[in-house]
Parts: C-alpha cells; structure tokens; sequence
C-alpha cells in the first residue's frame, strides 16, 4: 500500500499557499524594491526618440503592437524560430503527440477497447504527457557493466539524428531548415547512422538481449536502406535535382506516385523496416528478445529513445509526401486576406488599436502547410494501421523479402522512369 | 577438496560460438518458467526446459485434506479451466466411494466443462496472440472471453475458480431461463469466433511464420506421448471425449478434429477447431438435458472409501488430465497424483526447439498448449 | 496402517491370482482380460495381477523383471506412451511404489490404461542418487518417461539408473530436505 499524501487535508494545502505568498510579498517589498530603486539610481537610461526610456515607457512600448510585429517576423526569420519551433522540433514535436494518441486511440478501437480515457478529462488527451512525466520521474538505471560514456550517449545521438532529419524536410515554400542542394543525399548520410546508434547502444549495455536486438536492427536496417535508395533514383534521374525544395516544385502538376507507384510501395515498406514499427518490429521483439535494443534503457533514456523514434516517423511520413505526394502543392483553399488588413491593418477592441502588418504568414505559406500536414497525417495513418492487423515477421522472412524481392522492385522503377525520360514523356525538357 | 556433484549434472566446456540464454522466468515470452537456451547465431542448438517456479505441492497437500476440502484447492494448478481439472478427481473420488451420479448433473457438467475449455482456449490464444506479436489477437479473445465467464458466474457463482463439479454431481442446480441465455451467448460467441480466421488463421504473416516450423510427426508425437491438441493436430485421432467417453459424452453429437501437417500452426489452429466443436457440444447438451431432476447426491459429512485405488482421465483444454486417487480408508485420499497435459507435452520442446531459428522459440513453444502453472502443479 | 493395499484390493473389488481371474470371467470385459492373459502367459509367476476393472489393468512386478516386461507391453501389446508415473510411499512396509500408467495411441486400446507398478526399497534417511532406493529406468522403452521420471526421483528420492538426465525437475535447486512426497516429510502447521 503506497499513499501518495498521506495525512493530506486542503486546508493546509492552501495554508502553505498562502505561506509561499506572503514571503515572497515579504520578501519583495523589503529586498527587491530597494534593489531596483539602488539600479536605477546608478544606470544612465537612454533617450529614444526624445523620450527619456523609463521602465513605464518600456512596458508602453511592449504591449504596442505596431512596434512589436516588425520584431516578431524578424524572429520568425532567424534560424533558431525555424529549428526551434515551426519547420523543425516544435512544429514535428506536436505531429509526434498527435501520432501516439490517434495510434493509441485507433489501435484501441481496433481491438474493442477504450484505449486512454481518464487523464486529461477528454478522451485520454493527456495521457501522453502523463506517461512523459513518469518516465522523467523515474530512476535511470545503468548496467554495472556497462560501457557507460557511450550507452548515456545513444539516446542522446538517436534523437539528434532524428532532429537532423527533421531540418531537410521543406514544409511549405522556403520553410525549411537546410536547404541543401545536395538534400536526399544528407537523407541517406542520415539514416545511415542509425545502424551505427543501435549496434553501439546494444553493444555498451554489455548485455545478450540487446546485443542479438542490435545484431538484428543493424541486419534489418543496413538491408534494407538498399531498397529505400534504389527506390528514389527513379525520382532524382526524373526531376534531375537532389534538392527537396525543388523535388516538391517538380510535382506542381502531378506527384511522382502517379508513375512511380512501384517505387513508392518499395519505399513505403522499406520505411517501415526502417522504423522498426510491426510488422517489422523485429528489433524489438517482445516475446523472443525483452524488449530488443531497448531493453537496458530505463527512464528517461528510454524516453528519449521513444521520441527520437517518434520523430523519425513523422520524418519519413513528411519524406513520403515531399517525395511521392507532392509536398505542399495542393488546391488553394486559404482565401486572400482582404487588402486592408495588409496596408491599414486592423482595429482591435474597445480601445482601438491599429495593428498594421498584421498577417505574420502568407497565404501560400498557409496553404502549404495545410496540404502538407494533411498528406502527411494521412500517411502515419498507413504506418499505423498494420499494427492492428498483422503479427510480427521472422528475421530470415524478412531479410528475404528485403534483398530478393524489394531490391528487384526497386530496379524495375528504375527502368520505368529511365524508359519514360528516353520517350521523352517525364522529365527535363519533356512532354508533361 | 573435489566438489561432487549431484547425479546427471556434468559441467561442461563450450565452445565461445554458443551463447546461452536465459527465457524465463523474467521474460516476456516465457511464462512461469525457464528455459534454458542454446544459441549458435540464430539457430537453437539445445534447450533445457526449467519448469518448477509455481510448485505448490498440490499433490501432498491433497493428503492432509478430506475429499470434499480437496476441491477448491485441486483447481488452483489451472483457475482457467478449473472444471476440467475437477473433472477427474469427481470422477475418481465418486468411483471409490460408488455414487450413482443423477442425470441432468451429467448433463450440466458437460456444459460447464466445455464452456471452461472455451474460456481457456480464449486465454490461451490471446497469449498465443501477443507471442507472435499480433496484438489484435491479444485483445479479442481476451473480451470475447467474458461472455463465456458470465455465463459461468450465472451457473456457478464464480467468475473463475469455479470449485462448481463435487464428487456427486454439480454444486447447484442452472439458474432459471440459463438455457436461454446459454444458447445466445453461444450463437454470438461462434460467429465472433469465426471471424478470428480472418485476421488470424488466413494472415499470411502468421502462415509464413508457422508453417512447416517445429514439425512433430505422427510417429514421434506418439513415442514422445504427448497428448490433446499436440497429438491430434500430428494426424493422431486420439479425444477421451470419443474413446473412453465419460458422463455423457458417448450421447452428445461431436466430431474430433485432427490435423495432419503437425506444425505450429496446426497446433495452433486446433483448439480453434475445438472451440468451434465445444459450441456444438454445448447446443446438444442443452437440446437433450432432462429437464428437472436433482444434479447432486448428498455424501455423508466425511466419506470414507476403502482401500482402493483408481485412475480416471478426461479431456481438458490441454489434452489427456489424469488423477490417480488412492484410498487407505481415511477419510483423506492416500496419495493423489495429477498427470497433466502440460506437463506430458513439455517433452516436445526440446525435441521441437533443437534446430529451430530463434524467431520460432515463442511459436513453437506455445503452441505446445503448454500452461506452466498446470504443469507444476 | 494400510500395510497391505494390494491385498486388500485383490479381495474386495477383483481378482488378483490367475484362479480368481476365471471366477470373475462373467464380469470382467474381454479386452482386459485378454491383455491380462497374455501378460500372465509369458511371465506366469513374474507378474501379479492386481485388478482388472473396466478400461484399467494393474499389474505389479518385481523391480528386476520391469525392464522386461515393459519391453514385452510395447512391443506385443501395442501400449505405445506413459500417462503418469506416481510414486507411492509405504513406510509401514519400507518400500516405495512407482506406478507407470501406460496408455496406447493405438485404436483397437485406446480406452486401455495399463497400470504397472514395482517397488524398491526405502531409506529411513534418504540421500537420494547415492541410497538403495533405486529401480531401473523405463526411458529406452517408452520415450515418454523421461519427466516423469525426473520428478519421481525428486519428489521420493527414486533413482532411476541409465536415466540419461536425473537432474531436480520442479523443486528448487537448493532444496536439502526430505524428498516432499514421502510421507515423513510433513506439511507445517498439520
């Protein structure tokens, strides 16, 4: 029996509350007043456009939207906004969130149950921060014997690679965070690393069931990067370009899934051995090896893991869609903001504030990022839906259908594209 | 000073190439017990089965307790099929006291007897489910388990140590309008049974897995004895229900399935079978129960049996369940021994495993109906 | 207290001699007794009929002519695996019985359950493998023997000589008591 409080009564619940207030007033009024006033007394403040810049000016000036939108869109230009929240971590972060609860919610209903219900009020929406706290809260235990520089580390370097690959993902046009000419070339740099990650994370925890997790990660995921870029090359010898921004321009008219539809299947279930999930789950497979690679991580560590492998599902989701699906182009379905908002701007309120300048982000930007998220949900939805359906594979089962079947696809694709860019139908210079 | 070991444990010097693993009993895919892995790259070159972590001595302990305290505590090796397992020991305990047991009891017994094959075949393929990954598979039978469960709390009060079968009869008597609600319940239950064949049975993942693994032939199923869905789905046509028919078993209508290729995934699809033939059963059984009549014959307060020895057997979930019972005129049982399918199959597994890929262990091993509580006794 | 169960048993409910066996014959099923009469044929003062019932047969033998008599039973009477093997303690008479129950897959007797048993001697103070309380293995003949087998040897201390594995089965490794299933090994708190 574990009593989480065990002589909780509210009202001291609310007489420590008021505690906590009453010194931090106290301490305040007697500390940090005197302190301010002391600052202030020796800083020379600056004259700003004949007004001498008092702390009261400032707050006036911050809450003064005219003044401050010019300094947010300049924020939103620098690369920390685009790595830090919208192409990159933050803005994949919460497709991630999205992906567990809808998977977990769908699996649920798949198989006649509820699935999270209680935390968070709705339909279990906060479980998913629930299950992170708990795995902050926990213990992280490291094997005695473990190599233990390079097993606190793999975590880490999994969910960097899985960041890295976030920033060669174009959202919508110019919306992404490198922008390489060279994009799908990083892409298959990127997810060669990650053989490396799992074989060093089984190979430090110095243990049986993540060693043989990890001997059978690296055979699954070096075996099957080999079909994953044959499949592509149908793409680059069409639109002559590696870079992903123009790849997604290239299918302005029509996605590549049109005429490449083969090289798409091999590329989708390429993707799903990369990403471990069932049927391919292999890695990890539970009732053979524990829990695979993943078995000596505990806490947080494991938490990390999870999450780099979550981001790694929406990065090869978004690749699906920048490579076969078009990328942002899609109808328009944002309407034009009317002109006055652009050149007078709008009044807010019962004080009427004019706020110029007002659309931080354009119309096609909007669009775009509309038409790709869409896409891209819709394609987590596919490499979820499997989960529900069918058992795991065997490793000899897989590698088969891996070197036998995948690869000879992935050449026929290759010969589809290359004899419709010499009928010059697709590609450079051709008919479409 | 030289250690001496125990007979038959030599230690032994192996070549780095093997490596041995420990399944169990802390594994996920192992239950209640161990076993002992031999591994050269991914194939099994040895297993050593382990079981013994849930022995509870039912055995001896059946020697300190009159006939009737025996009953509760005899269902605990397998509170899933609890029915089954009381089954022989009523049989046995009735035989060596010489009791008449009344007709409509027989006839419930039936019912409750295969309705707990049901419920454990449902457990046991859930399991079967999630050892190959197939979660789907974990969640439906696992609810479609409950509505057999009800239908058992209706009959016996319980949800699952039932502790219903007594040397005479029943505990008590079906509730008003079961027969009603037994027949519906029993309708659904096939046709949500039968959808399992789509998912499941016909998943070409699930083929490619089992198919042609762990293949144990008519003629070494026999040789190793092992017994029940093991034995029937290696072509051997071998039902106690059929061939030494208790209670009322040679009156129902019901065939016995058997499957000819013995590999995993016939073993696996067997009880499926089964459950679909237990239906079948229990719509007979319902059809020609007589009635009214009483379901119990009262025993003296603590029986005595002379000094005779018995061995009844019946067909439980996990095949052939046999209780020899001997009697030393006192009122408690001389020596009572539990012969478990569970415990005859476990012979297979390592004549299964040697060889096998290490992807197959989890199919192959639950695919022995193996259910290691039972076996331990 | 109960020094002489197959005694009684003879008695009370079957025939035990062969003499017996002929008064009985209005009674007795066919099949039994034919597989009875045939065993009584070949071995007549080896073996000792204990009962015949319906479907069961139990036969006892001494522990020197089992190995031969169980060759006999698979080879000519068809009964092709082991159900159960229970050892029985009998203080009183310092012996201890194993009862192998044969079945067969075979349709003709697949209702069959042949009951044979053999008894060794018993140890006041066991040390099991290394005592007298040893009897001969029946692994070579009926395969299926082998867990039976190893559980019989833990739970009363039997050995079974050329038993390819006579290792501890079910009980903990560390287990230094009394074999548990003897009956001097009590139950606590009984």
């Amino acid at each position: 029996m574990s009593i989480i409080a065990p002589k909780f009564r509210l009202g001291y619940f609310i007489k420590s509350l008021l505690d906590n207030v009453f010194w931090i007033i106290i301490l305040l009024t007697l500390v940090g007043i005197p302190t301010i006033q002391v600052a202030l007394f020796f800083i020379d403040l600056p004259v700003i456009d004949g007004d001498l810049l008092t702390p009261f000016l400032a707050l006036t000036w911050l809450a003064d939207p005219s003044r401050t939108l010019p300094i947010v869109k300049t924020l939103m230009q620098t690369d920390f906004f685009k790595i830090a929240v919208f192409p990159g971590f933050g803005f994949a972060a919460l497709l991630a969130a999205g992906t567990i609860f809808v998977e977990r919610k769908l699996l649920a209903k798949l198989q006649l149950r509820v699935g999270p219900f209680y935390c968070g009020k709705i339909e279990g929406l906060l479980q998913l921060m629930g299950d992170g706290l708990k795995l902050i809260s926990k213990e992280i235990i490291i094997p005695a014997k473990a190599d233990k520089p390079i097993f606190w580390i793999a975590p880490l370097l999994f969910v960097g690679t899985a960041a890295a690959f976030i920033s060669l993902i174009p959202v919508s046009p110019g919306w992404v965070i490198a922008d390489l000419d060279v994009g799908l070339l990083a892409f298959f740099v990127i997810i060669g690393f990650f053989p490396i990650i799992t074989v060093l994370s089984s190979w430090s925890a110095n243990s049986k069931f993540p060693f043989i997790g990890g001997i059978r990660a690296l055979h699954q995921m070096v075996s099957f990067e080999i079909p994953l870029i044959l499949s592509l090359l149908g793409i680059v010898i069409l639109t002559g370009s590696l870079n992903l921004s123009e790849i997604v321009e290239s299918q302005y008219n029509y996605p590549w899934i049109i005429f490449m539809p083969i090289g798409a299947i091999v590329f989708f279930i390429a993707m799903l051995a990369e990403l471990e999930r069932i049927p391919f789950d292999l890695p990890e497979a539970e009732s053979e090896i524990v829990a695979g690679w993943l078995t000596e991580f505990s806490g947080m560590m494991y938490g990390l893991v999870q999450l780099g492998s979550y981001l790694k599902l929406y990065a090869f989701a978004a690749l699906f869609v920048v490579l076969f699906l078009g990328g942002w182009n899609g109808p328009m379905v944002i309407p034009p903001f009317p002109q006055e908002i652009i050149t007078d701007g709008i009044e807010l309120g019962p004080i009427s504030v004019t706020v110029p300048g007002l659309p931080l982000f354009t119309p096609e930007m909007l669009n775009g990022t509309f038409w790709f998220t869409i896409k891209t949900v819709g394609v987590i939805f596919f490499i979820l839906m499997p989960r529900g359906v069918f058992p795991r594979i065997r490793i000899d089962l897989l590698l088969h259908i891996g070197w036998y079947k995948l690869i000879g696809l992935a050449f026929v694709n290759i010969f589809i594209s290359l004899s419709l860019l010499y009928a010059g139908v697709l590609g450079p210079g051709g008919m479409i | 000073m030289v250690l001496k070991l125990p007979p038959g444990i030599k230690l032994e010097k192996e070549d780095d190439k093997i490596m041995t693993l420990n399944v169990g009993p802390q594994h996920p895919g192992s239950g209640h017990m161990r076993i002992i892995v031999k591994i050269d790259g991914d194939y099994i070159v040895s297993c050593d089965p382990d079981p013994g972590y849930v022995h509870r001595g039912e055995e001896k302990m059946a020697e300190y307790r009159n006939y009737i305290t025996n009953i509760p505590h005899l269902e605990r090796p397998v509170i899933h099929d609890s029915c089954n397992i009381l089954y022989p020991y009523c049989l046995g305990v009735e035989e060596i006291l010489g009791i008449e047991v009344p007709e409509r009891a027989k006839y419930v017994r039936v019912i409750a007897s295969e309705l707990n094959r049901c419920v454990y075949t449902l457990y046991w393929l859930a399991i079967y489910g999630i050892f190959l990954g197939h979660s789907t598979m974990f969640m439906w039978p696992a609810g479609d388990r409950e509505l057999l469960i009800d239908l058992l709390e209706k009959l016996s009060g319980a949800r699952v140590t039932h502790a219903y079968f007594v040397p005479g009869g029943v505990r008590n008597d079906m509730p008003a309008n079961f027969e009603d609600v037994c027949l519906r319940q029993i309708n659904y239950f096939e046709k949500r049974i039968k959808q399992y064949d789509s998912i499941f049975y016909s998943n070409p993942i699930l083929k490619s897995r089992t198919i042609n693994t762990g293949v144990l032939g008519k003629k070494d199923a026999i040789r190793l004895g092992s017994t029940g869905s093991v034995l029937r789905a290696s072509g051997v046509d071998f039902d106690i229900r059929k061939k030494e028919p208790y209670d009322v078993y040679d009156n129902l209508d019901f065939q016995t399935n058997v499957l000819k290729s013995g590999d995993s995934y016939a073993r696996s699809k067997l009880p499926w079978l089964d459950m679909l033939e237990s239906c079948r059963i229990i719509r007979n059984a319902l059809e020609k129960i007589p009635k009214s009549g009483s379901v119990r014959v009262k025993l003296k307060p603590n029986p005595k049996a002379g000094n005779v020895e018995t061995y009844k057997r019946v067909e439980s979930g996990r095949g052939s369940l046999g209780m020899h019972i001997i009697s030393n005129g006192k009122p408690e049982p001389y020596r009572v021994k539990i012969s478990v399918g569970s415990f005859r199959n476990l012979i297979c597994l390592p004549y299964l495993l040697k060889g096998e890929k290490l992807g197959n262990m989890p199919s192959v091993y639950w695919s022995l109906n193996y259910w290691p509580v039972e076996a331990d006794r | 207290m109960n020094a002489n169960i197959p005694n009684k048993v003879k008695t009370d409910i079957d025939g035990d001699k062969d003499n017996e066996i002929e008064k009985h014959d209005v009674d007795l099923p066919e099949l039994e007794k034919d597989i009875a009469n045939k065993l009584t044929d070949k071995f007549d003062t080896k073996i000792k009929v204990i009962f015949i019932k319906k479907n069961r047969i139990k036969v006892d033998t001494n522990k020197n002519n089992i190995l031969e008599i169980a060759k006999f039973i698979n080879q000519n009477l068809k009964f092709d695996h082991v159900e159960s093997v229970s050892g029985v303690d009998y203080p009183d008479q310092n012996e201890i019985e194993v009862v192998y129950h044969l079945g067969s897959y075979d349709p003709s007797i697949s209702n069959q359950i042949l009951a044979l048993s053999t008894r060794t001697i018993r140890e006041t103070t066991p040390h099991p493998g290394f005592d007298r309380t040893r009897l001969p293995s029946l692994r070579d003949i009926f395969y299926s023997v082998e867990f039976h087998e190893r559980e019989c040897f833990e739970m009363l201390g039997v050995y079974f000589e050329n038993h390819p594995d006579n290792r501890r089965l079910l009980l903990p490794e560390d287990w230094a008591d009394l074999p548990p299933l003897r009956k001097d090994f009590k139950i606590k708190g009984r």
